[in-house]
């Protein structure tokens, strides 16, 4: 029998995925997790300083779905033999693997709303190539966190045309915040290196590397035109010597202590009974 | 500017006012109602801007002038 025409391997559980790619996969989904986990945390921080009080109950309710997304792909892990509540609850803040751009604390409005806007939209466009994932049970979770996206998609961009129009002191924030992320953002994507090509082959995601940073300059290139310099991003070269492509992030560089020690329920460590 | 929030709660039904929101444009009108009137399952979700009402009759001041002349 010929299967020239299914050469698309389905996946409907980590075992039968093959060995040298396994590894990849579990990597992808606790980069994807970390991300979400630590965003949640982002958001979670402006509750009580948003401009107004309808932005803080979109920051509650947006760091609610980034904690359920979290927790949907954290849960993922366990087809990988993984001890989900040690990597929950037992990790060292370089052991995390969220993006580099959320290591610290956005320090004014408008850089938490680039995060909204652009680390934001970096994830779902990475979940976007997973619609038709081989790899099933992430293929089956990530239509419904792309759906509860599309309104954490819409208020980034309201606020950050928001900014952009609102004056030379909002627009140039608006401007700097953007700046600081995209290159972080751009060098999440990773290189197009073997492993990540191999992923693209087994139809685990639908591209990898500068197929999915040109699909992100493409799509946020109205809102760089916005702050007057569509063509920064040309000159952004990632540098991939530093480049974990595990972690999706440079070597000796983490998330600060004291946000994941909020993640890990430190304070509160003796109330987390069995 | 004020946003009138409306919902139904299943196909059908009359379009009830559930509240309103304070926003700058109909984006984050929308983004702002769905997330601070969430906590029961719509079948669909509209705002208005306040000042897009037009009045066309009251009790105590009769007919309103921009309808009637």
């Amino acid at each position: 029998m010929s299967d020239a025409t299914a050469a698309v391997r389905e996946s409907a559980r980590a075992s039968d995925l093959p060995d040298a790619q396994r590894e990849s996969v579990r990597d992808l989904i606790l980069d994807l997790a970390d991300t979400k986990r630590v965003l949640g945390m982002r958001y979670a921080d402006w509750l009580l300083g948003a401009p107004e009080l309808e932005a803080g109950i979109a920051l509650a309710s947006m760091a609610q779905d980034e904690w359920g997304h979290a927790r949907l792909l954290y849960s993922l892990l366990k087809e990988f033999d993984a001890d989900v509540d040690a990597i929950e609850h037992g990790r060292q803040p370089e052991q995390y693997r969220s993006m580099q751009a959320l290591d610290r604390a956005p320090e004014s409005w408008p850089e938490l709303v680039a995060l909204n806007t652009f680390v934001d939209g970096a994830l779902s466009l990475q979940l976007e190539a997973l619609t038709s994932s081989a790899y099933l049970p992430l293929r089956q979770r990530v239509q419904k966190i792309l759906d509860e996206e599309q309104f954490h998609a819409a208020h980034g961009r309201a606020w950050f045309l928001r900014l952009v129009r609102g004056g030379d002191e909002t627009r140039n924030g608006i401007a700097a915040a953007t700046h600081r992320y995209i290159p972080l953002i751009l060098s999440w994507f990773g290189p197009d290196s073997d492993s990540a090509r191999v992923l693209h082959d087994l139809s685990i995601v639908d591209a990898v590397g500068n197929e999915l940073r040109m699909r992100y300059l493409q799509r946020f290139a109205s809102l760089f035109a916005e702050i007057g310099d569509a063509n920064f991003v040309l000159d952004i070269e990632p540098d991939w010597s530093q480049y974990d492509e595990a972690a999706r992030r440079s070597t000796d560089t983490a998330p600060d202590a004291e946000t994941i020690a909020k993640i890990r329920g430190d304070k509160n460590r003796a109330f987390l009974m069995d | 500017m004020i946003y009138e929030v409306f919902t139904r709660k299943a196909r059908g039904d009359a379009l009830k006012h559930i509240g309103s929101v304070n926003a700058p444009d109909d984006a984050l009108a929308g983004v702002y109602a769905y997330n601070t009137y969430d906590e029961e399952k719509w079948f669909d979700l509209w705002v208005v801007p306040r000042d897009r009402f037009v009045e066309v009759f009251n009790v105590d001041r009769g007919p309103a002038p921009g309808v009637t002349t």
